[in-house]
Protein backbone atom coordinates (compact mmCIF):
# COMPACT_ATOMS: atom_id res chain seq x y z
CA UNK A 1 0.00 0.00 0.00
CA UNK A 2 2.81 2.37 0.91
CA UNK A 3 4.55 1.91 -2.43
CA UNK A 4 1.43 3.29 -4.13
CA UNK A 5 1.96 6.69 -2.49
CA UNK A 6 5.46 7.84 -3.46
CA UNK A 7 6.81 10.59 -1.18
CA UNK A 8 7.58 13.16 -3.96
CA UNK A 9 3.96 12.97 -5.18
CA UNK A 10 2.56 13.43 -1.68
CA UNK A 11 4.91 16.37 -1.03
CA UNK A 12 3.96 17.86 -4.42
CA UNK A 13 0.26 17.56 -3.65
CA UNK A 14 0.56 19.08 -0.17
CA UNK A 15 2.71 21.93 -1.55
CA UNK A 16 0.20 22.74 -4.27
CA UNK A 17 -2.60 22.89 -1.67
CA UNK A 18 -0.42 25.12 0.53
CA UNK A 19 0.40 27.40 -2.42
CA UNK A 20 -3.32 27.80 -3.15
CA UNK A 21 -3.85 28.79 0.49
CA UNK A 22 -0.93 31.25 0.32
CA UNK A 23 -2.60 32.84 -2.73
CA UNK A 24 -5.59 33.57 -0.47
CA UNK A 25 -3.62 36.24 1.41
CA UNK A 26 -4.25 38.62 -1.51
CA UNK A 27 -7.97 38.68 -0.71
CA UNK A 28 -7.69 38.40 3.07
CA UNK A 29 -5.25 41.28 3.54
CA UNK A 30 -5.28 44.75 2.06
CA UNK A 31 -2.23 44.55 -0.21
CA UNK A 32 -1.20 46.90 -3.00
CA UNK A 33 -2.02 45.79 -6.57
CA UNK A 34 1.63 45.17 -7.41
CA UNK A 35 2.24 43.14 -4.26
CA UNK A 36 -0.89 41.05 -4.81
CA UNK A 37 -0.03 40.31 -8.44
CA UNK A 38 3.51 39.36 -7.46
CA UNK A 39 2.24 36.84 -4.87
CA UNK A 40 -0.27 35.40 -7.36
CA UNK A 41 2.35 35.21 -10.10
CA UNK A 42 4.92 33.45 -7.92
CA UNK A 43 2.48 30.91 -6.41
CA UNK A 44 0.96 30.13 -9.84
CA UNK A 45 4.33 29.63 -11.53
CA UNK A 46 5.63 27.37 -8.74
CA UNK A 47 2.45 25.27 -8.96
CA UNK A 48 2.70 25.04 -12.74
CA UNK A 49 6.34 23.89 -12.44
CA UNK A 50 5.35 21.28 -9.85
CA UNK A 51 2.83 19.83 -12.27
CA UNK A 52 5.18 20.00 -15.22
CA UNK A 53 8.29 18.47 -13.71
CA UNK A 54 6.89 16.24 -10.98
CA UNK A 55 3.62 14.90 -12.37
CA UNK A 56 4.14 15.25 -16.10
CA UNK A 57 7.65 13.77 -15.95
CA UNK A 58 9.15 16.28 -18.39
CA UNK A 59 12.68 15.48 -17.24
CA UNK A 60 12.56 11.73 -17.94
CA UNK A 61 11.58 12.02 -21.60
CA UNK A 62 14.47 11.21 -23.91
CA UNK A 63 13.35 14.01 -26.24
CA UNK A 64 13.68 16.39 -23.31
CA UNK A 65 15.35 19.18 -25.31
CA UNK A 66 12.75 19.10 -28.10
CA UNK A 67 10.01 19.00 -25.51
CA UNK A 68 11.29 21.94 -23.45
CA UNK A 69 11.94 23.95 -26.62
CA UNK A 70 8.35 23.30 -27.68
CA UNK A 71 6.93 24.38 -24.30
CA UNK A 72 9.26 27.37 -24.19
CA UNK A 73 8.13 28.44 -27.67
CA UNK A 74 4.45 27.98 -26.76
CA UNK A 75 4.94 30.07 -23.60
CA UNK A 76 6.72 32.75 -25.64
CA UNK A 77 3.86 32.94 -28.15
CA UNK A 78 1.32 32.88 -25.31
CA UNK A 79 2.99 35.64 -23.29
CA UNK A 80 3.51 37.82 -26.37
CA UNK A 81 -0.19 37.33 -27.17
CA UNK A 82 -1.28 38.33 -23.65
CA UNK A 83 1.12 41.23 -23.05
CA UNK A 84 1.01 42.36 -26.69
CA UNK A 85 -2.78 42.52 -26.49
CA UNK A 86 -2.65 44.42 -23.20
CA UNK A 87 -0.07 46.79 -24.68
CA UNK A 88 -2.09 47.46 -27.83
CA UNK A 89 -5.54 47.55 -26.20
CA UNK A 90 -4.96 49.03 -22.74
CA UNK A 91 -1.56 50.43 -21.82
CA UNK A 92 -0.90 52.05 -25.18
CA UNK A 93 -3.86 54.42 -24.74
CA UNK A 94 -3.06 55.27 -21.16
CA UNK A 95 0.48 56.28 -22.06
CA UNK A 96 -0.67 58.98 -24.48
CA UNK B 1 7.10 -4.19 -33.12
CA UNK B 2 10.24 -3.70 -31.06
CA UNK B 3 9.60 -3.43 -27.36
CA UNK B 4 12.28 -1.96 -25.13
CA UNK B 5 11.79 -3.52 -21.71
CA UNK B 6 14.19 -1.16 -19.96
CA UNK B 7 11.67 1.67 -20.33
CA UNK B 8 8.22 2.09 -18.79
CA UNK B 9 5.51 0.51 -20.99
CA UNK B 10 4.21 3.85 -22.26
CA UNK B 11 7.63 4.68 -23.78
CA UNK B 12 8.49 1.12 -24.82
CA UNK B 13 8.10 1.42 -28.60
CA UNK B 14 9.22 4.03 -31.11
CA UNK B 15 5.57 4.77 -31.95
CA UNK B 16 4.77 5.31 -28.27
CA UNK B 17 7.64 7.75 -27.82
CA UNK B 18 6.53 9.72 -30.87
CA UNK B 19 2.93 9.81 -29.67
CA UNK B 20 4.01 11.28 -26.35
CA UNK B 21 6.18 13.89 -28.09
CA UNK B 22 3.31 14.66 -30.46
CA UNK B 23 0.96 15.18 -27.56
CA UNK B 24 3.35 17.70 -26.05
CA UNK B 25 3.25 19.60 -29.34
CA UNK B 26 -0.56 19.62 -29.03
CA UNK B 27 -0.29 20.90 -25.45
CA UNK B 28 1.91 23.72 -26.79
CA UNK B 29 -0.98 24.72 -29.06
CA UNK B 30 -3.36 24.49 -26.09
CA UNK B 31 -1.13 26.88 -24.11
CA UNK B 32 -1.49 29.39 -26.95
CA UNK B 33 -5.26 28.82 -27.18
CA UNK B 34 -5.76 29.56 -23.49
CA UNK B 35 -3.37 32.53 -23.72
CA UNK B 36 -5.63 34.17 -26.31
CA UNK B 37 -8.64 33.65 -24.02
CA UNK B 38 -6.73 35.14 -21.07
CA UNK B 39 -5.70 38.08 -23.27
CA UNK B 40 -9.36 38.69 -24.16
CA UNK B 41 -10.40 38.43 -20.51
CA UNK B 42 -7.70 40.82 -19.25
CA UNK B 43 -8.63 43.32 -21.96
CA UNK B 44 -12.37 43.24 -21.30
CA UNK B 45 -12.49 42.62 -17.55
CA UNK B 46 -13.37 46.23 -16.67
CA UNK B 47 -16.04 46.60 -19.36
CA UNK B 48 -18.92 45.58 -17.13
CA UNK B 49 -21.60 47.82 -18.68
CA UNK B 50 -24.75 47.69 -16.54
CA UNK B 51 -23.92 44.22 -15.23
CA UNK B 52 -22.10 43.14 -12.07
CA UNK B 53 -18.31 43.13 -11.79
CA UNK B 54 -16.09 40.25 -10.73
CA UNK B 55 -15.95 41.30 -7.09
CA UNK B 56 -19.77 41.16 -6.94
CA UNK B 57 -20.34 37.69 -8.39
CA UNK B 58 -17.22 35.70 -7.43
CA UNK B 59 -17.65 33.63 -4.28
CA UNK B 60 -14.77 32.07 -2.44
CA UNK B 61 -16.37 28.79 -1.30
CA UNK B 62 -17.22 27.21 -4.69
CA UNK B 63 -13.91 28.40 -6.13
CA UNK B 64 -11.95 26.79 -3.30
CA UNK B 65 -13.94 23.56 -3.65
CA UNK B 66 -13.23 23.48 -7.39
CA UNK B 67 -9.53 24.18 -6.80
CA UNK B 68 -9.08 21.52 -4.12
CA UNK B 69 -11.06 18.94 -6.11
CA UNK B 70 -9.06 19.55 -9.28
CA UNK B 71 -5.70 19.56 -7.47
CA UNK B 72 -6.66 16.28 -5.80
CA UNK B 73 -7.66 14.75 -9.13
CA UNK B 74 -4.29 15.76 -10.57
CA UNK B 75 -2.63 14.04 -7.60
CA UNK B 76 -4.69 10.84 -7.98
CA UNK B 77 -3.98 10.53 -11.70
CA UNK B 78 -0.27 10.97 -10.88
CA UNK B 79 -0.62 8.07 -8.43
CA UNK B 80 -2.46 6.14 -11.16
CA UNK B 81 0.49 6.48 -13.53
CA UNK B 82 2.84 5.50 -10.71
CA UNK B 83 0.74 2.38 -10.02
CA UNK B 84 0.69 1.63 -13.76
CA UNK B 85 4.49 1.65 -13.78
CA UNK B 86 4.47 -0.80 -10.91
CA UNK B 87 2.27 -3.01 -13.09
CA UNK B 88 -0.57 -2.78 -10.59
CA UNK B 89 -3.62 -2.70 -12.87
CA UNK B 90 -6.17 -2.71 -10.08
CA UNK B 91 -4.62 0.24 -8.23
CA UNK B 92 -4.15 2.09 -11.51
CA UNK B 93 -7.82 1.67 -12.41
CA UNK B 94 -8.91 2.71 -8.92
CA UNK B 95 -6.84 5.91 -9.08
CA UNK B 96 -8.10 6.71 -12.59
CA UNK B 97 -11.65 6.07 -11.39
CA UNK B 98 -11.21 8.45 -8.44
CA UNK B 99 -9.72 11.04 -10.83
CA UNK B 100 -12.73 10.91 -13.14
CA UNK B 101 -15.10 11.03 -10.16
CA UNK B 102 -13.33 14.16 -8.87
CA UNK B 103 -13.47 15.63 -12.39
CA UNK B 104 -17.22 15.06 -12.37
CA UNK B 105 -17.42 16.77 -8.97
CA UNK B 106 -15.50 19.74 -10.34
CA UNK B 107 -17.88 20.05 -13.28
CA UNK B 108 -20.90 19.79 -10.98
CA UNK B 109 -19.68 22.69 -8.81
CA UNK B 110 -18.77 24.74 -11.89
CA UNK B 111 -22.21 24.23 -13.43
CA UNK B 112 -23.83 25.24 -10.12
CA UNK B 113 -21.62 28.33 -10.14
CA UNK B 114 -22.76 29.23 -13.67
CA UNK B 115 -26.39 28.76 -12.62
CA UNK B 116 -25.85 31.12 -9.69
CA UNK B 117 -24.30 33.75 -11.96
CA UNK B 118 -27.16 33.58 -14.45
CA UNK B 119 -29.66 33.68 -11.59
CA UNK B 120 -27.99 36.88 -10.36
CA UNK B 121 -28.44 38.41 -13.82
CA UNK B 122 -24.86 37.79 -14.96
CA UNK B 123 -25.35 36.08 -18.33
CA UNK B 124 -22.98 35.78 -21.26
CA UNK B 125 -24.88 38.59 -23.04
CA UNK B 126 -24.82 41.02 -20.11
CA UNK B 127 -21.40 42.59 -20.61
CA UNK B 128 -18.07 42.19 -22.39
CA UNK B 129 -16.54 41.14 -19.06
CA UNK B 130 -19.04 38.30 -18.65
CA UNK B 131 -18.70 37.18 -22.29
CA UNK B 132 -14.95 36.88 -21.82
CA UNK B 133 -15.36 35.20 -18.41
CA UNK B 134 -17.83 32.57 -19.62
CA UNK B 135 -15.72 31.89 -22.72
CA UNK B 136 -12.57 31.32 -20.66
CA UNK B 137 -14.24 29.23 -17.94
CA UNK B 138 -16.45 27.43 -20.46
CA UNK B 139 -13.51 26.42 -22.66
CA UNK B 140 -11.75 24.98 -19.62
CA UNK B 141 -14.96 23.23 -18.48
CA UNK B 142 -15.47 21.81 -21.98
CA UNK B 143 -11.96 20.38 -21.86
CA UNK B 144 -12.74 18.73 -18.52
CA UNK B 145 -15.99 17.33 -19.95
CA UNK B 146 -14.14 15.90 -22.94
CA UNK B 147 -11.51 14.51 -20.55
CA UNK B 148 -14.20 12.62 -18.62
CA UNK B 149 -15.37 10.87 -21.80
CA UNK B 150 -11.83 10.19 -23.01
CA UNK B 151 -10.66 8.96 -19.60
CA UNK B 152 -13.73 6.77 -19.24
CA UNK B 153 -13.05 5.14 -22.61
CA UNK B 154 -9.40 4.50 -21.67
CA UNK B 155 -10.47 2.98 -18.37
CA UNK B 156 -12.74 0.56 -20.26
CA UNK B 157 -9.89 -0.40 -22.60
CA UNK B 158 -7.50 -1.03 -19.71
CA UNK B 159 -10.17 -3.17 -18.04
CA UNK B 160 -10.66 -5.20 -21.23
CA UNK B 161 -7.11 -5.45 -22.58
CA UNK B 162 -4.96 -5.01 -19.47
CA UNK B 163 -1.78 -2.95 -19.33
CA UNK B 164 -0.21 -3.23 -22.79
CA UNK B 165 2.20 -0.79 -24.50
CA UNK B 166 -0.86 0.70 -26.26
CA UNK B 167 -3.16 1.13 -23.27
CA UNK B 168 -0.27 2.33 -21.06
CA UNK B 169 0.64 4.89 -23.71
CA UNK B 170 -2.95 6.13 -23.95
CA UNK B 171 -3.25 6.35 -20.17
CA UNK B 172 0.00 8.28 -19.86
CA UNK B 173 -1.06 10.74 -22.58
CA UNK B 174 -4.41 11.19 -20.86
CA UNK B 175 -2.58 11.96 -17.61
CA UNK B 176 -0.60 14.69 -19.41
CA UNK B 177 -3.87 16.20 -20.63
CA UNK B 178 -5.37 16.10 -17.15
CA UNK B 179 -2.34 17.71 -15.48
CA UNK B 180 -2.41 20.39 -18.18
CA UNK B 181 -6.04 21.22 -17.33
CA UNK B 182 -4.98 21.57 -13.72
CA UNK B 183 -2.25 24.03 -14.74
CA UNK B 184 -4.80 26.09 -16.69
CA UNK B 185 -7.10 26.06 -13.67
CA UNK B 186 -4.28 27.34 -11.41
CA UNK B 187 -3.97 30.37 -13.68
CA UNK B 188 -7.75 30.86 -13.78
CA UNK B 189 -7.86 30.57 -9.97
CA UNK B 190 -5.04 33.11 -9.54
CA UNK B 191 -5.66 35.66 -12.27
CA UNK B 192 -9.43 35.51 -12.64
CA UNK B 193 -10.83 34.69 -9.20
CA UNK B 194 -8.16 35.83 -6.71
CA UNK B 195 -7.34 38.93 -8.76
CA UNK B 196 -11.06 39.64 -9.19
CA UNK B 197 -11.70 39.43 -5.45
CA UNK B 198 -8.58 41.38 -4.52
Amino acid sequence: MKELFPVPHVIGFVSSLLLSLIALVVIKFDLSFGMGMTILGVTAIIQACLQLFLFMHVGENENKTALLTNIGYALFVGLVTIFGTLFAMMWGYQMI
Amino acid sequence: MKIDHSLPLEYSTEENKLKILGFWVFLGAEIVLFSTLFAVYFTLQNNIGNGPGGSHIFELTPVMIETIVLLSSSFTIGLGIHAMRLGNKKAMMTFFGITLFLGLGFLGVEIMEFFTYVHEGATMQTSAFLSALFTLLGTHGAHVTFGLLWGGAILLQVKKRGLTPETANKSFIFSLYWHFLDVVWIFIFSFVYMKGMM
